[in-house]
Protein backbone atom coordinates (compact mmCIF):
# COMPACT_ATOMS: atom_id res chain seq x y z
CA UNK A 1 0.00 0.00 0.00
CA UNK A 2 0.81 3.53 -0.10
CA UNK A 3 0.51 6.86 1.51
CA UNK A 4 -0.31 9.27 -0.91
CA UNK A 5 -3.62 11.42 -1.05
CA UNK A 6 -5.97 9.39 -2.25
CA UNK A 7 -9.15 10.95 -4.52
CA UNK A 8 -11.95 8.34 -5.32
CA UNK A 9 -15.16 9.08 -6.56
CA UNK A 10 -17.92 9.79 -4.33
CA UNK A 11 -20.05 6.74 -5.33
CA UNK A 12 -19.98 3.58 -7.70
CA UNK A 13 -18.30 0.59 -7.65
CA UNK A 14 -16.57 0.81 -11.67
CA UNK A 15 -15.17 -1.10 -14.33
CA UNK A 16 -13.10 -0.37 -16.89
CA UNK A 17 -15.00 -0.13 -19.78
CA UNK A 18 -12.17 -1.17 -22.53
CA UNK A 19 -11.45 -4.11 -20.15
CA UNK A 20 -13.98 -4.82 -18.01
CA UNK A 21 -11.72 -5.51 -14.87
CA UNK A 22 -12.90 -3.71 -11.59
CA UNK A 23 -10.81 -0.57 -10.77
CA UNK A 24 -8.26 -0.67 -7.69
CA UNK A 25 -6.54 2.34 -5.94
CA UNK A 26 -2.93 2.24 -7.18
CA UNK A 27 -0.45 5.24 -7.11
CA UNK A 28 -0.83 7.49 -10.02
CA UNK A 29 1.89 10.10 -11.29
CA UNK A 30 0.89 14.06 -11.67
CA UNK A 31 3.39 15.78 -14.05
CA UNK A 32 3.34 19.70 -14.30
CA UNK A 33 6.16 21.25 -16.36
CA UNK A 34 9.28 20.14 -14.32
CA UNK A 35 7.73 19.13 -10.97
CA UNK A 36 5.23 16.23 -10.04
CA UNK A 37 4.29 14.24 -6.95
CA UNK A 38 2.18 11.30 -6.57
CA UNK A 39 -1.38 10.40 -5.88
CA UNK A 40 -3.52 7.67 -5.66
CA UNK A 41 -6.66 7.12 -7.97
CA UNK A 42 -8.81 4.15 -9.14
CA UNK A 43 -6.96 2.62 -12.08
CA UNK A 44 -7.43 -0.48 -14.37
CA UNK A 45 -5.30 -3.52 -13.25
CA UNK A 46 -5.12 -4.54 -17.26
CA UNK A 47 -4.68 -1.38 -19.19
CA UNK A 48 -3.36 1.01 -16.45
CA UNK A 49 -5.61 4.17 -17.31
CA UNK A 50 -7.06 5.98 -14.35
CA UNK A 51 -10.40 7.53 -12.97
CA UNK A 52 -10.00 10.77 -12.09
CA UNK A 53 -12.91 12.10 -10.23
CA UNK A 54 -15.09 15.04 -10.89
CA UNK A 55 -14.28 16.77 -8.28
CA UNK A 56 -10.49 16.77 -8.76
CA UNK A 57 -10.73 17.33 -12.29
CA UNK A 58 -12.70 20.54 -12.03
CA UNK A 59 -11.64 21.84 -8.46
CA UNK A 60 -7.24 21.43 -7.82
CA UNK A 61 -6.57 19.84 -10.89
CA UNK A 62 -8.42 22.54 -13.00
CA UNK A 63 -6.48 25.46 -10.79
CA UNK A 64 -3.46 23.90 -11.28
CA UNK A 65 -3.55 23.48 -15.35
CA UNK A 66 -5.32 27.31 -15.67
CA UNK A 67 -2.18 28.41 -13.89
CA UNK A 68 -0.34 26.90 -16.63
CA UNK A 69 -2.32 27.79 -19.50
CA UNK A 70 -1.44 30.69 -21.57
CA UNK A 71 -2.86 33.33 -23.77
CA UNK B 1 4.97 38.06 -50.38
CA UNK B 2 1.26 37.67 -49.75
CA UNK B 3 -1.80 39.04 -50.62
CA UNK B 4 -4.81 40.88 -48.88
CA UNK B 5 -6.81 43.87 -48.78
CA UNK B 6 -6.45 47.63 -47.86
CA UNK B 7 -7.89 51.21 -48.41
CA UNK B 8 -6.88 53.89 -49.73
CA UNK B 9 -5.53 56.10 -47.41
CA UNK B 10 -6.69 58.98 -48.62
CA UNK B 11 -10.53 58.20 -50.24
CA UNK B 12 -10.94 54.99 -48.45
CA UNK B 13 -11.20 52.99 -51.43
CA UNK B 14 -10.89 49.15 -50.82
CA UNK B 15 -7.98 48.16 -53.18
CA UNK B 16 -5.98 45.07 -53.63
CA UNK B 17 -3.09 44.89 -51.30
CA UNK B 18 0.02 42.47 -50.61
CA UNK B 19 2.65 42.34 -47.66
CA UNK B 20 6.18 42.39 -49.21
CA UNK B 21 9.11 40.73 -46.87
CA UNK B 22 12.34 42.85 -47.61
CA UNK B 23 14.66 40.80 -45.31
CA UNK B 24 12.85 40.55 -41.52
CA UNK B 25 10.50 43.79 -42.74
CA UNK B 26 7.10 43.51 -44.02
CA UNK B 27 5.62 46.59 -46.01
CA UNK B 28 1.94 46.71 -46.83
CA UNK B 29 2.00 48.10 -50.34
CA UNK B 30 -1.76 48.71 -52.48
CA UNK B 31 -2.08 51.75 -55.76
CA UNK B 32 -5.04 53.62 -55.56
CA UNK B 33 -5.84 54.86 -59.08
CA UNK B 34 -6.72 58.50 -58.12
CA UNK B 35 -3.96 58.78 -55.27
CA UNK B 36 -1.10 56.53 -56.16
CA UNK B 37 0.64 53.45 -54.32
CA UNK B 38 0.97 53.29 -50.52
CA UNK B 39 3.70 51.56 -48.76
CA UNK B 40 4.03 51.34 -45.24
CA UNK B 41 5.92 49.01 -42.85
CA UNK B 42 3.91 47.45 -40.84
CA UNK B 43 6.73 45.12 -39.14
CA UNK B 44 10.45 46.05 -38.50
CA UNK B 45 12.71 43.37 -37.43
CA UNK B 46 13.70 40.27 -35.77
CA UNK B 47 11.83 38.02 -35.03
CA UNK B 48 10.84 38.82 -38.87
CA UNK B 49 7.78 37.35 -40.36
CA UNK B 50 8.60 33.99 -41.23
CA UNK B 51 7.29 31.83 -38.42
CA UNK B 52 5.25 34.41 -36.61
CA UNK B 53 2.30 32.41 -36.76
CA UNK B 54 -0.64 30.98 -35.00
CA UNK B 55 -3.33 30.23 -37.60
CA UNK B 56 -7.03 30.01 -36.54
CA UNK B 57 -9.05 27.11 -38.89
CA UNK B 58 -12.91 28.00 -38.85
CA UNK B 59 -14.69 25.88 -36.18
CA UNK B 60 -15.63 22.46 -36.94
CA UNK B 61 -19.22 22.09 -38.59
CA UNK B 62 -19.84 26.21 -38.15
CA UNK B 63 -21.13 27.53 -41.01
CA UNK B 64 -19.14 28.23 -44.24
CA UNK B 65 -18.19 31.65 -44.38
CA UNK B 66 -20.04 33.93 -46.78
CA UNK B 67 -19.39 37.07 -48.53
CA UNK B 68 -20.25 40.47 -47.17
CA UNK B 69 -23.32 42.61 -48.04
CA UNK B 70 -23.91 45.21 -50.07
CA UNK B 71 -20.63 47.55 -50.15
CA UNK B 72 -18.51 44.56 -49.01
CA UNK B 73 -15.41 44.87 -46.14
CA UNK B 74 -14.81 46.98 -44.07
CA UNK B 75 -17.69 48.80 -45.26
CA UNK B 76 -21.06 46.75 -43.96
CA UNK B 77 -19.86 46.16 -40.27
CA UNK B 78 -21.56 44.66 -37.76
CA UNK B 79 -19.72 41.45 -38.27
CA UNK B 80 -20.82 39.99 -41.94
CA UNK B 81 -19.84 36.79 -43.26
CA UNK B 82 -16.55 37.19 -43.79
CA UNK B 83 -15.47 37.98 -40.36
CA UNK B 84 -13.58 34.84 -38.73
CA UNK B 85 -12.96 35.35 -35.29
CA UNK B 86 -15.97 35.90 -32.40
CA UNK B 87 -15.98 38.74 -30.28
CA UNK B 88 -13.37 38.12 -27.27
CA UNK B 89 -13.79 41.80 -25.80
CA UNK B 90 -16.67 44.40 -26.27
CA UNK B 91 -15.43 47.92 -25.85
CA UNK B 92 -18.75 49.69 -24.64
CA UNK B 93 -17.75 53.50 -25.12
CA UNK B 94 -20.10 55.15 -22.09
CA UNK B 95 -18.87 58.81 -22.39
CA UNK B 96 -17.34 60.84 -24.68
CA UNK B 97 -16.60 63.41 -22.01
CA UNK B 98 -12.79 63.52 -20.75
CA UNK B 99 -11.17 65.12 -17.76
CA UNK B 100 -7.37 64.85 -19.85
CA UNK B 101 -7.09 66.67 -23.28
CA UNK B 102 -4.25 64.51 -25.02
CA UNK B 103 -2.83 65.11 -27.92
CA UNK B 104 -3.25 61.43 -28.93
CA UNK B 105 -6.63 60.01 -28.59
CA UNK B 106 -7.60 57.25 -31.00
CA UNK B 107 -11.52 58.85 -29.65
CA UNK B 108 -10.77 62.17 -30.42
CA UNK B 109 -12.48 62.29 -26.76
CA UNK B 110 -13.56 65.15 -24.93
CA UNK B 111 -14.08 67.75 -27.78
CA UNK B 112 -17.63 67.23 -29.25
CA UNK B 113 -21.11 68.15 -26.93
CA UNK B 114 -22.77 64.85 -27.87
CA UNK B 115 -24.98 63.72 -24.23
CA UNK B 116 -24.10 60.16 -22.13
CA UNK B 117 -26.23 57.88 -23.26
CA UNK B 118 -28.79 57.63 -20.49
CA UNK B 119 -28.47 54.59 -17.79
CA UNK B 120 -31.51 53.19 -19.20
CA UNK B 121 -30.02 53.32 -22.66
CA UNK B 122 -26.85 51.81 -21.43
CA UNK B 123 -29.10 48.83 -19.74
CA UNK B 124 -30.65 48.10 -23.36
CA UNK B 125 -27.50 48.66 -25.00
CA UNK B 126 -25.03 46.43 -22.55
CA UNK B 127 -28.17 43.47 -23.19
CA UNK B 128 -28.11 43.48 -27.04
CA UNK B 129 -24.48 43.66 -26.68
CA UNK B 130 -24.24 40.79 -24.89
CA UNK B 131 -26.88 38.99 -26.60
CA UNK B 132 -24.72 39.72 -30.18
CA UNK B 133 -21.30 38.83 -28.71
CA UNK B 134 -22.19 35.59 -26.59
CA UNK B 135 -20.26 35.40 -23.10
CA UNK B 136 -17.09 37.73 -23.79
CA UNK B 137 -15.32 40.29 -21.59
CA UNK B 138 -16.64 43.56 -21.70
CA UNK B 139 -14.44 46.62 -21.74
CA UNK B 140 -16.40 49.80 -20.49
CA UNK B 141 -14.54 52.70 -22.17
CA UNK B 142 -14.93 55.89 -23.44
CA UNK B 143 -14.02 59.28 -22.74
CA UNK B 144 -13.25 58.39 -19.24
CA UNK B 145 -15.47 56.60 -18.07
CA UNK B 146 -15.08 57.88 -14.14
CA UNK B 147 -17.01 61.00 -15.25
CA UNK B 148 -19.75 59.07 -15.05
CA UNK B 149 -21.11 59.57 -11.21
CA UNK B 150 -23.23 56.74 -11.76
CA UNK B 151 -20.25 54.19 -12.91
CA UNK B 152 -20.70 51.75 -10.44
CA UNK B 153 -24.42 51.34 -11.28
CA UNK B 154 -23.07 50.56 -14.77
CA UNK B 155 -20.52 47.94 -13.94
CA UNK B 156 -24.03 46.56 -12.17
CA UNK B 157 -25.66 46.35 -14.88
CA UNK B 158 -22.59 45.27 -17.25
CA UNK B 159 -22.55 42.41 -14.92
CA UNK B 160 -26.69 41.64 -14.83
CA UNK B 161 -26.31 41.83 -18.54
CA UNK B 162 -24.36 38.72 -18.56
CA UNK B 163 -20.76 39.90 -18.96
CA UNK B 164 -19.05 37.30 -16.68
CA UNK B 165 -15.45 39.77 -16.60
CA UNK B 166 -15.79 43.14 -16.65
CA UNK B 167 -12.73 45.90 -16.85
CA UNK B 168 -12.78 49.74 -16.44
CA UNK B 169 -10.31 51.69 -19.43
CA UNK B 170 -9.55 54.84 -17.56
CA UNK B 171 -7.02 57.47 -16.84
CA UNK B 172 -7.07 56.80 -13.32
CA UNK B 173 -7.38 60.36 -11.65
CA UNK B 174 -10.97 59.51 -10.13
CA UNK B 175 -9.70 56.08 -8.39
CA UNK B 176 -6.47 58.66 -7.40
CA UNK B 177 -8.64 61.94 -6.06
CA UNK B 178 -11.10 59.49 -4.50
CA UNK B 179 -9.96 56.01 -3.05
CA UNK B 180 -13.34 54.96 -1.87
CA UNK B 181 -14.09 54.87 -6.15
CA UNK B 182 -12.15 51.49 -6.56
CA UNK B 183 -13.80 49.94 -3.40
CA UNK B 184 -17.39 51.07 -5.23
CA UNK B 185 -16.85 49.92 -8.40
CA UNK B 186 -14.85 46.48 -6.64
CA UNK B 187 -18.42 46.14 -4.66
CA UNK B 188 -20.46 46.61 -7.96
CA UNK B 189 -18.89 43.96 -9.76
CA UNK B 190 -15.93 45.41 -11.35
CA UNK B 191 -12.69 43.09 -12.12
CA UNK B 192 -9.84 44.57 -13.55
CA UNK B 193 -8.66 48.73 -14.38
CA UNK B 194 -7.17 48.76 -17.87
CA UNK B 195 -5.04 51.89 -16.46
CA UNK B 196 -3.67 54.22 -18.95
CA UNK B 197 -0.28 54.63 -17.73
CA UNK B 198 2.29 55.52 -20.65
CA UNK B 199 5.56 55.82 -18.72
CA UNK B 200 7.00 55.88 -15.23
CA UNK B 201 8.47 59.76 -15.75
CA UNK B 202 6.32 62.59 -15.61
CA UNK B 203 8.30 63.86 -18.62
CA UNK B 204 6.17 61.38 -20.77
CA UNK B 205 3.28 61.79 -19.01
CA UNK B 206 3.64 65.80 -19.70
CA UNK B 207 4.63 64.70 -23.49
CA UNK B 208 1.62 62.55 -23.92
CA UNK B 209 -0.97 63.86 -21.65
CA UNK B 210 -0.36 66.89 -21.19
CA UNK B 211 0.31 67.06 -17.29
CA UNK B 212 2.24 65.37 -14.51
CA UNK B 213 0.62 62.18 -13.36
CA UNK B 214 2.93 59.94 -12.23
CA UNK B 215 1.72 60.27 -8.48
CA UNK B 216 -2.19 59.97 -9.56
CA UNK B 217 -1.19 56.53 -11.39
CA UNK B 218 0.30 55.69 -8.47
CA UNK B 219 -2.41 56.67 -5.95
CA UNK B 220 -4.65 54.82 -8.56
CA UNK B 221 -2.58 51.65 -8.69
CA UNK B 222 -2.56 51.54 -4.72
CA UNK B 223 -6.70 52.24 -4.47
CA UNK B 224 -7.14 48.92 -6.72
CA UNK B 225 -4.77 46.88 -4.48
CA UNK B 226 -6.92 48.29 -1.77
CA UNK B 227 -10.11 47.09 -3.17
CA UNK B 228 -9.24 43.91 -4.35
CA UNK B 229 -9.11 45.24 -8.49
CA UNK B 230 -6.79 43.92 -10.85
CA UNK B 231 -4.55 46.37 -12.62
CA UNK B 232 -3.20 46.59 -16.00
CA UNK B 233 -0.59 49.19 -16.65
CA UNK B 234 -1.14 50.42 -20.56
CA UNK B 235 1.39 52.28 -22.13
CA UNK B 236 0.50 54.13 -25.55
CA UNK B 237 4.36 53.88 -27.55
CA UNK B 238 5.24 56.86 -29.41
CA UNK B 239 8.50 56.43 -30.81
CA UNK B 240 10.67 59.24 -29.72
CA UNK B 241 8.77 60.33 -26.61
CA UNK B 242 8.40 56.81 -24.28
CA UNK B 243 9.71 54.18 -25.87
CA UNK B 244 12.90 54.48 -24.05
CA UNK B 245 10.29 53.46 -20.41
CA UNK B 246 9.33 50.71 -21.59
CA UNK B 247 12.15 49.05 -19.09
CA UNK B 248 11.32 50.86 -16.62
CA UNK B 249 7.56 50.40 -16.61
CA UNK B 250 8.03 46.53 -16.30
CA UNK B 251 10.21 46.40 -13.70
CA UNK B 252 7.81 49.36 -11.91
CA UNK B 253 4.90 46.71 -12.47
CA UNK B 254 6.69 43.38 -11.43
CA UNK B 255 7.19 45.48 -8.26
CA UNK B 256 3.99 46.16 -7.59
CA UNK B 257 2.98 42.50 -8.78
CA UNK B 258 0.18 41.05 -7.67
CA UNK B 259 -1.66 43.92 -7.75
CA UNK B 260 -0.33 45.08 -10.86
CA UNK B 261 -1.29 41.75 -13.25
CA UNK B 262 0.00 43.18 -16.27
CA UNK B 263 1.79 45.47 -18.81
CA UNK B 264 -0.37 46.22 -22.12
CA UNK B 265 1.71 48.26 -25.05
CA UNK B 266 -0.40 49.94 -27.58
CA UNK B 267 1.67 51.54 -30.22
CA UNK B 268 0.14 54.52 -31.65
CA UNK B 269 -1.71 54.56 -34.32
CA UNK B 270 -2.65 57.71 -36.52
CA UNK B 271 -6.42 57.68 -36.12
CA UNK B 272 -8.68 59.86 -34.07
CA UNK B 273 -6.49 62.60 -32.50
CA UNK B 274 -2.85 62.30 -33.83
CA UNK B 275 -0.24 65.36 -34.30
CA UNK B 276 1.26 65.46 -37.55
CA UNK B 277 0.64 63.67 -40.82
CA UNK B 278 -0.18 60.08 -41.02
CA UNK B 279 1.97 59.50 -43.97
CA UNK B 280 4.82 60.24 -42.96
CA UNK B 281 4.28 59.45 -38.74
CA UNK B 282 6.91 57.77 -37.11
CA UNK B 283 5.66 54.15 -36.07
CA UNK B 284 6.02 51.69 -34.01
CA UNK B 285 6.11 47.79 -35.07
CA UNK B 286 5.89 44.59 -32.58
CA UNK B 287 9.25 44.04 -33.14
CA UNK B 288 10.70 46.90 -32.45
CA UNK B 289 8.75 46.67 -29.11
CA UNK B 290 9.81 43.51 -28.42
CA UNK B 291 13.80 44.37 -29.11
CA UNK B 292 12.89 47.69 -26.40
CA UNK B 293 12.05 44.82 -23.98
CA UNK B 294 14.69 42.69 -24.36
CA UNK B 295 16.98 45.65 -24.46
CA UNK B 296 15.90 47.67 -21.36
CA UNK B 297 15.34 44.72 -18.88
CA UNK B 298 18.89 43.27 -19.07
CA UNK B 299 17.19 40.52 -21.13
CA UNK B 300 14.66 39.28 -18.16
CA UNK B 301 11.87 39.82 -20.93
CA UNK B 302 13.71 38.40 -24.37
CA UNK B 303 11.95 38.55 -27.53
CA UNK B 304 12.42 34.26 -27.93
CA UNK B 305 9.78 34.28 -25.10
CA UNK B 306 7.24 36.27 -26.56
CA UNK B 307 4.79 34.27 -28.88
CA UNK B 308 1.70 35.01 -31.13
CA UNK B 309 -1.79 35.20 -30.01
CA UNK B 310 -4.13 32.30 -30.35
CA UNK B 311 -7.62 34.99 -30.54
CA UNK B 312 -7.15 37.90 -32.98
CA UNK B 313 -4.80 37.67 -36.08
CA UNK B 314 -1.00 36.13 -35.59
CA UNK B 315 0.19 40.41 -37.17
CA UNK B 316 -2.11 42.19 -34.25
CA UNK B 317 -0.06 41.02 -31.21
CA UNK B 318 2.07 39.41 -29.53
CA UNK B 319 2.54 38.26 -25.23
CA UNK B 320 3.80 36.27 -22.69
CA UNK B 321 3.70 35.50 -18.82
CA UNK B 322 6.08 35.55 -16.63
CA UNK B 323 6.73 34.76 -12.51
CA UNK B 324 7.53 37.47 -10.47
CA UNK B 325 10.34 36.34 -7.93
CA UNK B 326 10.67 38.20 -4.58
CA UNK B 327 13.12 41.60 -5.52
CA UNK B 328 11.27 41.27 -8.43
CA UNK B 329 12.83 39.29 -11.02
CA UNK B 330 10.88 37.93 -13.49
CA UNK B 331 11.19 34.15 -14.79
CA UNK B 332 9.44 32.97 -18.29
CA UNK B 333 6.32 31.02 -16.75
CA UNK B 334 5.23 27.44 -17.44
CA UNK B 335 8.84 27.11 -19.28
CA UNK B 336 7.55 28.84 -22.78
CA UNK B 337 6.28 25.60 -24.02
CA UNK B 338 2.47 26.05 -23.49
CA UNK B 339 1.78 28.19 -26.65
CA UNK B 340 2.73 26.03 -29.98
CA UNK B 341 2.33 27.87 -33.31
CA UNK B 342 0.33 25.38 -34.80
CA UNK B 343 -3.33 25.96 -35.86
CA UNK B 344 -6.09 26.15 -33.34
CA UNK B 345 -9.59 26.29 -34.21
CA UNK B 346 -11.07 29.90 -34.10
CA UNK B 347 -13.40 29.51 -31.41
CA UNK B 348 -10.86 27.19 -28.69
CA UNK B 349 -8.39 29.93 -29.39
CA UNK B 350 -10.98 32.92 -28.31
CA UNK B 351 -12.27 30.58 -25.12
CA UNK B 352 -8.55 30.09 -24.22
CA UNK B 353 -7.94 34.37 -24.61
CA UNK B 354 -10.98 34.90 -22.68
CA UNK B 355 -10.53 32.84 -19.95
CA UNK B 356 -6.69 33.61 -19.53
CA UNK B 357 -7.69 37.54 -19.68
CA UNK B 358 -10.17 37.11 -16.49
CA UNK B 359 -7.76 35.37 -14.86
CA UNK B 360 -4.67 37.34 -15.72
CA UNK B 361 -6.12 40.72 -15.54
CA UNK B 362 -8.31 40.20 -12.71
CA UNK B 363 -7.21 40.27 -9.12
CA UNK B 364 -4.82 37.65 -8.16
CA UNK B 365 -6.79 34.60 -6.62
CA UNK B 366 -5.76 33.84 -2.84
CA UNK B 367 -4.18 30.50 -2.72
CA UNK B 368 -4.03 28.38 -0.45
CA UNK B 369 -2.09 28.52 2.93
CA UNK B 370 -1.38 27.58 6.32
CA UNK B 371 -3.78 24.82 7.53
CA UNK B 372 -5.51 25.05 3.92
CA UNK B 373 -2.50 23.10 2.64
CA UNK B 374 -3.86 19.36 2.61
CA UNK B 375 -2.02 17.99 -0.28
CA UNK B 376 0.66 18.15 -3.12
CA UNK B 377 -1.79 20.48 -5.70
CA UNK B 378 -2.53 22.84 -2.28
CA UNK B 379 1.13 22.81 -2.19
CA UNK B 380 1.73 24.02 -6.22
CA UNK B 381 -0.86 26.73 -5.78
CA UNK B 382 0.66 27.67 -2.84
CA UNK B 383 3.84 27.83 -4.48
CA UNK B 384 2.78 29.53 -7.20
CA UNK B 385 1.11 32.43 -5.38
CA UNK B 386 4.64 32.97 -3.68
CA UNK B 387 5.93 34.13 -7.19
CA UNK B 388 2.90 36.23 -8.84
CA UNK B 389 2.67 36.26 -12.73
CA UNK B 390 2.76 38.89 -14.62
CA UNK B 391 1.47 39.32 -18.59
CA UNK B 392 3.72 41.48 -21.09
CA UNK B 393 1.67 41.95 -24.09
CA UNK B 394 1.44 44.56 -27.05
CA UNK B 395 -1.25 44.81 -29.72
CA UNK B 396 -1.08 46.76 -32.87
CA UNK B 397 -3.64 48.68 -33.69
CA UNK B 398 -4.16 49.30 -37.64
CA UNK B 399 -4.71 53.06 -39.30
CA UNK B 400 -5.41 53.90 -42.43
CA UNK B 401 -2.13 53.14 -43.64
CA UNK B 402 -1.08 50.76 -41.96
CA UNK B 403 -4.96 48.77 -42.59
CA UNK B 404 -5.03 45.06 -43.45
CA UNK B 405 -8.20 43.93 -44.25
CA UNK B 406 -7.37 40.21 -43.51
CA UNK B 407 -6.25 41.14 -40.06
CA UNK B 408 -9.23 43.20 -39.13
CA UNK B 409 -11.73 39.83 -40.50
CA UNK B 410 -9.27 37.95 -37.51
CA UNK B 411 -10.06 40.78 -35.25
CA UNK B 412 -11.98 39.70 -31.75
CA UNK B 413 -11.85 43.09 -29.98
CA UNK B 414 -15.12 44.47 -30.75
CA UNK B 415 -16.79 48.37 -30.38
CA UNK B 416 -20.15 47.95 -29.59
CA UNK B 417 -21.53 50.78 -31.55
CA UNK B 418 -24.47 53.39 -30.57
CA UNK B 419 -27.00 51.23 -32.88
CA UNK B 420 -25.72 48.64 -31.25
CA UNK B 421 -23.87 46.79 -34.24
CA UNK B 422 -20.26 45.09 -33.35
CA UNK B 423 -17.52 46.40 -34.95
CA UNK B 424 -13.61 45.72 -35.12
CA UNK B 425 -11.47 48.14 -32.93
CA UNK B 426 -9.27 49.25 -35.55
CA UNK B 427 -12.18 50.30 -38.35
CA UNK B 428 -15.06 51.53 -36.10
CA UNK B 429 -11.61 54.25 -34.99
CA UNK B 430 -10.06 54.46 -38.25
CA UNK B 431 -9.80 57.74 -39.98
CA UNK B 432 -8.36 58.81 -43.21
CA UNK B 433 -5.86 61.53 -44.20
CA UNK B 434 -8.58 64.48 -43.72
CA UNK B 435 -9.78 63.40 -40.65
CA UNK B 436 -12.76 61.35 -42.40
CA UNK B 437 -14.13 58.45 -40.15
CA UNK B 438 -14.99 54.96 -41.53
CA UNK B 439 -17.38 54.51 -38.53
CA UNK B 440 -17.06 56.39 -35.64
CA UNK B 441 -19.72 59.14 -34.84
CA UNK B 442 -18.75 62.69 -35.46
CA UNK B 443 -20.03 64.32 -31.80
CA UNK B 444 -19.24 67.78 -33.29
CA UNK B 445 -19.45 69.68 -36.79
Amino acid sequence: MNDTPTYLPESGSWLCAACNQPLVAAPVGVTYLQGGFTITLLTCPACGLSLVPEFLAVGKMFEVEQLLEDK
Amino acid sequence: MTVTESLCPVCLARLPARREIVGEDGWLVRTCPQHGEFRSRFWHGPPGLAGWERPKTPRLGSTPAGTAPGEGCPFVCGLCPEHTQRTCTVVFEITGRCNLGCPVCFADAGTGFAADPTLAAVETRLMRARRAAGPANLQLSGGEPTLRTDLPEIVALAKKAGFPFVQLNTNGLALAADPALAGRLAGAGLDSVFLQCDGVSDAVHVALRGRSLAREKRAAIDACAAANLGVVLVATLVPGVNDGEVGALIRLAATLAPAVRGVHFQPAAHFGRYPGNGANAPRLTLPEVMAALEGQTEGMVRAADLHPPCCEHSLCSFSATYRVAPGGRLTLAGGGGCCDKSAIPAEEGARQSMAFVARQWGAAKAAPAGEQIKDDFDRFLAAAAAAPSLSISAMAFMDAWTLDLERARGCCIHVAAPDDRLIPFCLYNLTAADGTALYRRKTCA
